[in-house]
This record gives C-alpha cells, structure tokens and sequence, in this order.
C-alpha cells in the first residue's frame, strides 16, 4: 500500500519540475537569478573595491579596465553594482515575500470569513493606505535613533520589515477582492458541507487559485522594493554611504544625466534583469502548480 | 514593433507642436525689449523680503519690491537708489537725515514720499508685524519727523552701526499695504506696488511668476527688458535641458560643475561663480556622548585628545577636495571668519600630512590593528583594545556633502581612523533640544555641515564659540555644539561685541579665528560659491554675493 | 446592498476621526517645524523664531492645537498656510485641475491600453506580442519612474527637434507655453512626455494583472463547457473570462482611484508640473501643518470612499459576492 503511494508523490515532483522547465523562459530565468546572486556574493572577486577612489579618473565612460566606467569619485562602477547587488537582491526578494506573505493572510482571513473580521482587517487597512509613507519613514527614524537602536538602525532586516510594512495593503486588497468570489464557488462550498477544516480549505483549495494575481502583484512590487531601499537611506536609516546598492547608485547619478548617462543606466539594467527574471520564474511556477494544466496535458 | 512606436511618437509630436504654441521664442535682438526667463528650484513662499525664511524669496523679490533707499552694491559699499545721495548723520550718531530723490512714483502711480519711509519704520519696528528678517535696529529709533514729502529724519535712542542698512531691502507704500500689525496677510506680499523695475503681472502657484516694466520706474530707459518670467522647475536636469535649449537664460544654482556645464553648453551658456557664505566644516564633540550629559564635563573618549584631532586634520586631503572632487566649485577656507569685513586670512596650521598624522596618533597610543584600523594601547581615555572608530554625522539629500564624507572616509581610513557615515534628515540635524536633536544634546563624534552669517557676525559667533552658550537642557538654544571651552576666545568674544571699531573687532574675531586652528573644536573644509547659469546672449547683468540673482535687471539686455 | 452601503458610510464617520487623530499625532511627531529651515537662516534670530512659533500657536499643547484645526475643518475652514500665509484651501484649488488633467489623462491612456494588451496576451500566452508586450511593460515598472522621466526629456526635448520649427519636439514645462494658455491642443502637447512616464508603470500593473487572471479563469470548467458547446472562442474569451477577470482589476482602479486628487509627485517634479503631488511635498519638507493636514484628510477621505466604492462594485459585477 504505501510503495506506490510513495512512488506517485515522486511522480508528482518530478512532473512539477518538468513542468516548469517546460517554460523554456523560466529555466533561462533561474539561471539568471543564480548569476545575479552568485556576482553579488562573490563581487569580492572583482579586482576592484567598490570603495577604493580615484578622484582624478572620475565619470569615465566604460573602457576595458572598468567595464561599466567609473563614477563621480573614481570608483568602479561594475564593482559597486555587484556589491550592490547583495542589499538590493535581499531587500527586494525578501521584502516583496514578507509584503505578500503578509498581504495573503490578511486578504485571506478577510476575504474568507466576511463580516466583523472583514471589516475590522479593511478598515485597519485603509487606515495604512492613509498614511503618508514620508512621514511614518520620518518619524521611525527618528524614534530608531532616539532608542539609540544603532544595531537595528543600519541592518537590512529593518529595512526589509520596514519596506513589507509599507506595502502589504495591495496585496491584501487584491486577495481580499478574490476570495469573495471563490468562497462562493462550489467546490468551496462543498468542501465546507464535507465539513473541511477552513485553514485547510484556504491554503489547499483556494489560494492555488489567486496563484496568478500573486505572483504578478510580487514582481512588480519587486522593482519598488529595491528603489525605494535607496530612499530609506535619503531619509536618515537603512543603508548608509559609501556601501552601494542599486538604488542609491541610481539616486546619486541623477544628476549626471547629461554628463554621465551611464551612471543611471546600469543599475537600472539590472532591476529591469531582475525583475524580468522573477516574472519569469514566477510564470513557471503558475504552470508548475496549476491544477488544470496538469489535467489537460 | 518598438520602432513603429517610436516612429508614432514622433510623428505625435510633430504635429502637436505645430498646433501647440512654441515654448521660449529667442529675444528680439537690437536695443532693448524681450523677455528673460530665470530658472528657479523652487517657489518663493513670498515676494516680501522682510517674511522670507529662505534665500529663493529675494531672488525675485530683487527685480520687483526690493528697491529701497540705499543697496549694497557688488564691492560691498553702500550705493543710494531712491535716496538723493547717503544720508547725513550727526556728530553724536544720533541722527540721520534722508532725502528722496524728486518726483519718484510707486508702480500705480502714486508719489513716493517721506510717510513711506515712517511707514516701513512704523512696520518694521511693531513687534506685531511678523517679521522674520531685517528688522534689527528699528527698535533703537526714537523719533522720525517728516518735515517736507522728500526729507525723513530719524533720531536713534543709542548710536546704531546699521543705519544703512536698515533702508536697503525696500519700501512700504502705506497707501498699498495694510495695517502694521497685518502683514504677513497683507495682498501686497504677492503682487507687490513696488518702485523696482518690474511689477508682477501673473502668478501662477508652482509653475511661473511673470512681472511687466514698471511704467513708473525711476531711471530714464530702463529696465530694458519688456518682461521677466521667473520658472519654477524642481528638477536639475530639466533646468539644465532648458538651458540647452535656449528656453532659459538665468540658471539658479546649477547642479553642474562649471566644467561639465560650459562644456555641455557650449555655445550656449556658462556658469559664473561668485563667493558665498555658506563654510563647509566637521564639528568635534568634545565632550562624551551618549552618556545622558550634554555638558562639558566629561572629555570624549577618543576626540577629547587634542592629538587625534590634529591627526585628523592632517589626514584631510584639502585640495584634493576642493579640485578633485569637487572641481573648484569652491574655495578654501580654514575658519569660520573667511569673507566680509572680518575675514582672517590664517593658514592652515595642520594641513594635509599623512606622516603627521600617523606620527600623532602613534603617539597618543593608537596603534595600527590588522584590519587597517588602529587600537587603542595606552591611549589617553580608552581601555587598550577599542577600534579608533567614529561616526560622521551629516544631512541627507544634499550631494555635494556626500561626496565630501565619502572623500573624507577614505582619507581617514589611510590613516587607521575608521568614520562611519550616519545622514539624518536635515529636521533632525538641524532640530531643537527639545526635538533630541543628536547635535544640541551631544550624541554625535563628528558632524559635517555648512553654517554662514551675515555682515554682523556678532550673533552667530557668541552664540557658537563662547562657553556660556554650550547646549544643555538649562540653556537648549545654545549653538556652542562642540562643548568648547576657552576663557580667551570667551574674552576676545566679549570684546568683538562690546566695540565700535571694526579693527579691534576684527582682531578680536581672528583671535577666536586662530584659536579654532590651534585647539581644533572644528575643522574647516571649503567655502561654497554661489553659482548661477547665464545665457551667452544675456549682458549687463551684475553678479553680487550682497544681492541675489536678479539684483540690478534693470540693467539686463539681449545682446 | 442599500443596509451594507449605508452601514459602510455610517462606519466611516468614526473611523475617520480616528484616521484623523493618528494623522494629525503623526504629522507633529516628526522630528521638526515650520521654522526648522529658518533656524539655519543666518538672518533670523533665535528670539523672532520663538516668536513667531507662539503667534502660530504651535507652543500649545497637542489636543488644543487638534481641537482648533478639527473646529476649524468641521466648518469647512482648513486654514491659512504658514508659509505661503494663503488659504489652504485655496491653494489646494488651484492645483486639482492641474492634477486631475494630467493623472486623469495617464489612468485613462492606462486603461485604453492596458485591457487590450491584457486580454489579447492571455488570449496567446507565450507568443511573440505577449513576449513585446511583457518586455515593454516591464521596462516601465522597472525603470524608476524618475528615470525615464528624464530619459525622456533627453531624447524628445533636447536630442529630437521639429525638422520644420526647429522646436523641441515636446516640451517639458509645466502645462501651456507663455501666451498659450487655454488652448487644448498646447495642453495636449505639454501632456504627453508626462502621461507616458507616468502611465507606463500603471499598464504594466493593469495589464499583468488582467493577463494573469484571464488566464486562471480560462481553465476554469465553464470556460471549457462554453467551448465545448461550440461556442465562438472569441465570444467566450470576451464575456465569460473578462467578466471574471474584472474584480482584481476593481481592486487596483480602486487603489489608484485617489492619485487623481493626490497627484503624482516624481512626474511632476520631472516636468515642472503644479500639481498636487508636489504641494504635498513642499508641505511636507517645509511642515507647512495647515497645507499638510489638508492634503492627507482629503486624500484619506477619498480613500476610503474609493474602498467603499469598490466593495459595492464587487457585488454588483459579481451576484455572488455576499457581504455578511
């Protein structure tokens, strides 16, 4: 009884993989992303410091020894993107999974249960949409400060809970907004006369269902995420200078439109990569998953 | 596919900008007329000098109701405008007499007589009125007569240095305003009846402010110009693709450097660099942080020795600074007294030596740890083993300062000197005692900004070097953040404040001046230049660090 | 539906009391005043500062100056700004046309673009014009908006001119040329640089969201009952599966619903364009409190209206969805 109970299960992930290695894109993707976050971890390897300056070789175009140039301090540009890299690929995969993590349980709960917990989840909700970001960043770097909280002030974990905490609305709005037609559908229903126990019934029946919306609303929040790190920093935490990441990278070069373009665009390159590869990866995974793909094939 | 897009958006483009109005049609050429456009970053809140909280008021306030008795003219004199000549003075210094120029009218037509200037004393010396600037001194007059339109004669309770210019920043026309005590609400702050050159003819809140010729403006022919439309773009390099394209012709503080931006608009236009007042510096504490003091009391544990502060000076690379990094933008300077009649010409007593440094620092028990960072081995107030590590604290959204830390950062590491750079935003840097502000209760080791004053340095200076004005809970708006002490700076400060003669006050301020460089609360690192823009095919402008951008339009002509 | 949307209206009266509360302790508890820029003025005294902060009443105590400004805005007065000495409420006036123009403009090139590009992607995943099209989209939601607003104004202000005027080809200041102001096709001129940076992000949400929900719906029984029973494909693509698909895009219409009134601060910056988003942030570096206060209650208002708005949509697209 329990061998070939066993060997379906094996079956059934092997199936997975091929599946989403069926999407040619999605393998293309994974490599990809492992290039991206094997340059970020091993950037050391670069024979140059991302902090090392030479103010005399400054706002070079790329050439042969600095590949994508040099910036307003002389510094090598390809080396501070891949140093960069590690902040802004952390705080932008974790942040956005936090943020929809979080956005999920609240739509979900919201969404399934209706009434009181509804209402009293949306309305906090609401309340957080109404908050002027500027001024919650503001106030807790401040209050970061004045705690004398230095350790937390400058870590990256701050800056992704604090990037979640500022986004997780859309998400919950949009599984909210889901959930309210597929607890009325039949299988829904019916599982509930079965009797299924409804954390179950959430997680197995009908979040594999907003799969797509997910994962959408989780890339395209990416991009943000890494932009607005660089912004945190503006206001006083997060990461400070001279440690790169994409985002500052790109606020600092903004004047320099006319008189260094490429300054902007190579960062910019490489959230557009990013974020291009997590759409991706995120499309195979849907085919992956999806239940009815499997039935047809 | 992309291509087809492309080639949409052009083909957009072309027609609408045919159906579409022009943008900056180039000035009409030959003698006189045509309309100038001044790039601004941002919107003045007013066009009433005396309510201005920021620099962006006076810049078109200038061309408009500044237009007083008297102006400072680009070598620092006193120059009469609507006044016959300078007044007349007493022996006693008691008592100044002015005379208007005859037959001189406001903007609407009306005559500009002696009861507009008791009027602009009877404003600016009601403590009602909301002034935030200029209005030292009126609180010493004790009388003002009016004994015909054209003579004003005012009698001062105490002889009062700035008599001049207490009348350089404009009139009031009583019969255009309001009452004394109104007028931060006065309709006049926006469309001001003015005897300047221009008159504000269209103010469109964010965008632009538009000011017409003064029909009744005073001097013969002038101003030259038809029109003056001051832009409002916030973002830099719009202001420079403005530039480019001739739509602009006056850039406020380009975000260039002269180099790239001559080079980028050649042809075109160029950047002008005038002195400015702005002094670059990183301030020591040197009192210990973080320890709920914000006395003088206990020295810092790693600043509070004179030795690691002159190594620090001595790490600085100054003009690599100043021409490297920051391309000449600025000047030098080594204390605070580094324009205007109080100027110290002193040198650096501990310029850039890396020997010198690392000589220093041995001595005083730092020794180089393994990761390039020196330890403390019987230095004076550490255990042996702490990291030679400090933080800079500086504000954010300011580039210029940026660069300068990262520069810095670096110099500091060749030395074993770790700095951390810590940005706040500029209300927290800049806030109150009460705020908890990291500089007013001492929880900072080094804080980089720029600080500036005026013509009277005398406020300002007190305030930060004497040590009666050091920052503490019984005394939270003292400026003294360093907790520096120094009897004789006390003293040379007194004596700055308490003469007439601007020689023994300007000694007394170097000797303040030469005791920053000896004992180092603060050192200081380069001094801004006010930087501007100008069209290749704009003359007559005048570049003034007393005035503004628009000081002397009336001059302004197309070539 | 009437019963749960009188509720819903009659639940925001308190909730925006609280809002309110929590809006006003946040905007005076960040660090900083009014008077924080003129502290570093060398011209003004520390004495006028104190001063001027006690005639503004901001030395009072916190629930004085609330009960004074919620007085106030109960009588539909939210008065003067302490910079500019205007009526807020002025001030906010002049900007709304400017900001409805402009974010009205892009929501609706958004919309006109994205729900076909949506639709026609789901329809033939993974083919060439779906691939166009996500790359596309995707340059605009990644590129950060500050960007391509100023790549923008590199190639069609500065680097393109009109062959025929030697013009730019468009325009980067502000609303109308001098002397143009009022005509639609000036405006129209002066609009597109900015609709474009503005509304590339937004189709790139709108139509990933439609193509992604399309598609979960297109496997869905019906969908293939409908095809079965020999329906047109097209018809079934454009009914059933875009009637499913909606909902999500409610949700975001609903979410982006207040940027009408709230502006968009990047582009207007970029494009020197007076509007709301740049009201607010000038309000909120300088802490112009008046202008500041204005601002978010009226935009918190409108979001909670639009919220209300779209739950009440839901259950008119969809019969299904029950409100307990």
């Amino acid at each position: 009884m329990i061998e070939p109970l066993k060997g379906r299960e094996q079956t059934m992930g092997t199936l997975i993989l091929r599946r989403f290695f069926k999407h040619k894109l999605a393998g293309v993707a994974i490599a990809v992303m492992l290039v991206l976050i094997a340059s970020s971890l091993l950037a050391d390897l670069n024979p140059f410091s991302p902090t090392d300056q030479n103010p005399t070789n400054k706002l070079r175009d790329p050439n042969t020894a600095h590949w994508m140039g040099t910036d307003e301090l002389g510094r090598d540009l390809l080396s501070r993107i891949m140093h960069g890299g590690r902040v802004s690929l952390a705080v932008g995969l974790f942040s956005t999974v936090l943020s929809i993590l979080l956005g999920i349980a609240v739509g979900a709960l919201s969404g399934f249960f209706g009434g009181w917990t509804d209402s009293i989840l949306m309305r906090i909700t609401d309340a957080f949409l109404t908050f002027p970001s500027i001024f919650v960043l503001i106030i807790l770097g401040a209050f970061l400060r004045e705690q004398q909280l230095f350790v937390l002030q400058n870590s990256i974990f701050v800056v992704i809970v604090i990037i979640a905490a500022l986004s997780w609305m859309w998400p919950a709005r949009l599984v909210r907004g889901l959930f309210l037609v597929l607890r009325e559908k039949e299988f829904v229903s019916a599982s509930k006369a079965l009797g299924g126990n409804s954390f179950r019934l959430i997680v197995r029946h009908i979040l594999p269902n907003c799969a797509g919306p997910i994962l959408v609303s989780g890339t395209l929040q990416m991009a943000s995420a890494i932009i607005t790190e660089s912004g945190l920093s503006y206001l006083g935490f997060g990461v400070q200078p001279p440690t790169p990441t994409w985002g500052s990278i790109l606020s600092t070069a903004q004047n320099q439109i006319f008189t260094a373009p490429w300054l902007g665009f190579f960062p910019g390159l490489m959230i557009f990569i990013t974020v291009m590869a997590i759409n991706y990866i995120g499309d195979g995974l849907r085919d992956a998953f999806d239940p009815y793909v499997i039935h047809t094939e | 596919m992309k291509l087809k897009l492309f080639t949409l958006f052009v083909l957009l483009g072309l027609v609408l900008s045919a159906c579409g109005g022009s943008g900056g049609e180039p000035a009409s050429g030959g003698e006189g007329g045509g309309t100038v456009v001044l790039i601004l970053p941002e919107e003045p809140t007013t066009l009433n000098f005396y309510l201005a909280d920021a620099a962006i008021v006076r810049q078109v306030a200038d061309s408009t109701s500044m237009t007083g008795l008297v102006t400072i003219d680009e070598t620092g004199n006193f120059i009469p405008v609507l006044a016959e000549g300078l007044p007349t003075i007493s022996d006693d210094y008691l008592t100044v007499t002015w005379k208007l120029m005859a037959d001189l009218k406001w903007s609407d037509g009306e005559a500009i007589t002696s009861d507009d200037v008791r009027f602009t004393i009877e404003v600016l010396s009601n403590p009602d009125s909301g002034a935030l600037v200029g209005t030292s001194g009126f609180d010493l007059i004790a009388n003002v007569e009016t004994p015909d339109n054209l003579t004003t004669v005012i009698t001062y309770s105490e002889p009062y240095p700035g008599y001049l210019d207490q009348f350089a920043y404009g009139l009031f026309p009583r019969h255009a305003t309001g009452a004394p005590e109104e007028m931060a609400n006065w309709e006049w702050n926006r469309a001001p009846v003015s005897a300047g050159p221009f008159i504000v003819s269209n103010w469109e809140s964010g965008k632009s402010i538009t000011l017409t010729r003064n029909p009744n403006y005073y001097e013969e022919g002038k101003p030259y110009l038809d029109e003056v439309v001051f832009e409002i773009v916030p973002e830099p390099s719009a202001q420079t693709a403005m530039m480019l394209n001739g739509e602009g012709h006056f850039h406020l503080w380009p975000g260039e450097f002269k180099a790239d931006y001559d080079e980028l608009l050649k042809g075109k236009a160029q950047q002008y660099l005038i002195p400015g007042i702005w002094n670059m510096a990183i301030d020591f504490n040197l009192s210990a942080p973080f320890d709920g003091d914000p006395t003088a009391s206990a020295p810092h544990p790693i600043l509070g020795d004179i030795r690691v502060r002159q190594a620090i000076a001595h790490a600085i690379n100054y003009g690599g600074l100043q021409q490297d990094v920051l391309q000449g933008s600025v000047g030098d300077s080594t204390n605070p007294f580094a324009y205007g009649w109080y100027k110290c010409d002193l040198p650096r007593k501990h310029g850039f030596d890396v020997e010198a440094a690392n000589k220093l620092l041995d001595e005083a028990g730092w020794v180089m740890g393994d990761d390039g960072i020196r330890v403390a081995k019987g230095a004076m107030y550490v255990e042996d083993g702490t990291r030679l590590s400090l933080e800079l604290q500086g504000y954010t959204a300011f580039d210029p300062l940026q660069l300068t830390e990262e520069y810095i950062v670096e110099n500091l590491k060749a030395v074993g000197i770790e700095a951390r750079i810590q940005n706040y935003d500029f209300s927290i840097i800049f806030g109150t005692f009460e705020d908890n502000s990291p500089r007013a209760v001492g929880d900072f080791d080094m804080l980089i900004f720029d600080r500036g004053f005026t013509t009277e340095p005398q406020g300002y200076n007190f305030d930060a070097y004497h040590s009666s004005r050091i920052t503490t809970a019984e005394n939270p708006t003292g400026g003294n953040y360093f907790r520096w002490v120094n009897e004789n700076v006390d003293a040379a400060l007194e004596t700055a404040g308490s003469s007439f003669d601007l020689e023994t006050r300007k000694a007394a301020y170097c000797e303040v001046g030469q005791a920053v460089l000896d004992e180092l609360p603060q050192v200081y690192l380069y001094l801004f230049q006010d930087n501007y823009g100008i069209a290749d095919n704009l003359e007559g402008y005048t570049l003034n660090t007393w005035g503004s951008m628009s000081w002397g339009i009336q001059d302004w002509k197309f070539k | 539906m009437a019963t749960y949307a009188l509720r819903r209206v009659l639940q925001t009266i308190p909730i925006l009391f609280v809002i309110s509360v929590l809006l006003f302790l946040m905007v005076r508890a960040a660090p900083g005043g009014p008077l924080t820029a003129a502290r570093r003025n060398p011209n003004i005294s520390k004495e006028q500062i104190e001063a001027i902060e006690e005639k503004l009443g901001l030395n009072d105590p916190l629930p004085v100056q609330y009960g004074r400004w919620l007085g106030s805005m109960l009588r539909g007065d939210m008065g003067d700004s302490i910079k500019f000495r205007r009526p807020v409420s002025e001030m906010i006036g002049e900007r709304i046309p400017n900001t409805l123009t402009l974010v009205g403009a892009a929501f609706f090139v958004t919309l006109l673009l994205a729900i076909p590009i949506g639709i026609l992607s789901a329809r033939k995943p993974y083919s060439p014009f779906d691939y166009t099209m996500t790359t596309i989209t995707f340059i605009g939601q990644a590129i950060p908006v500050y960007w391509l607003g100023l790549g923008l104004i590199v190639v069609f202000y500065v680097a393109l001119k009109n062959p025929f005027t030697g013009d730019p080809l468009f325009p980067v200041g502000g609303m109308n040329s001098r002397g143009q102001e009022g005509n639609p096709l000036d405006t129209l001129w002066h609009l597109v640089l900015p609709v474009t940076a503005l509304s590339l992000g937004w189709i790139a949400w709108y139509s990933r969201f439609l193509r992604s929900s399309m598609l979960d719906v297109l496997h869905e029984d019906y969908i293939r009952t409908a095809k079965a029973k020999g329906l047109a494909e097209r018809w079934v693509h454009y009914k059933h599966a875009l009637q499913n698909a909606i909902l999500p895009l409610v949700t975001l219409i609903a979410l982006d619903l207040p940027s009408l009134f709230a502006g968009a601060l990047f582009v207007e910056t970029i494009f020197s364009w007076p509007g709301m988003g740049r009201l607010f942030w000038d309000a909120a570096k300088g802490r112009d409190y008046p202008v500041l206060l204005g601002v978010v209650m009226i935009t918190a208002v409108l979001i909670i209206f639009c919220n209300i708005l779209a739950d009440l949509v839901y259950g008119w697209l969809d019969p299904r969805v029950k409100y307990d």
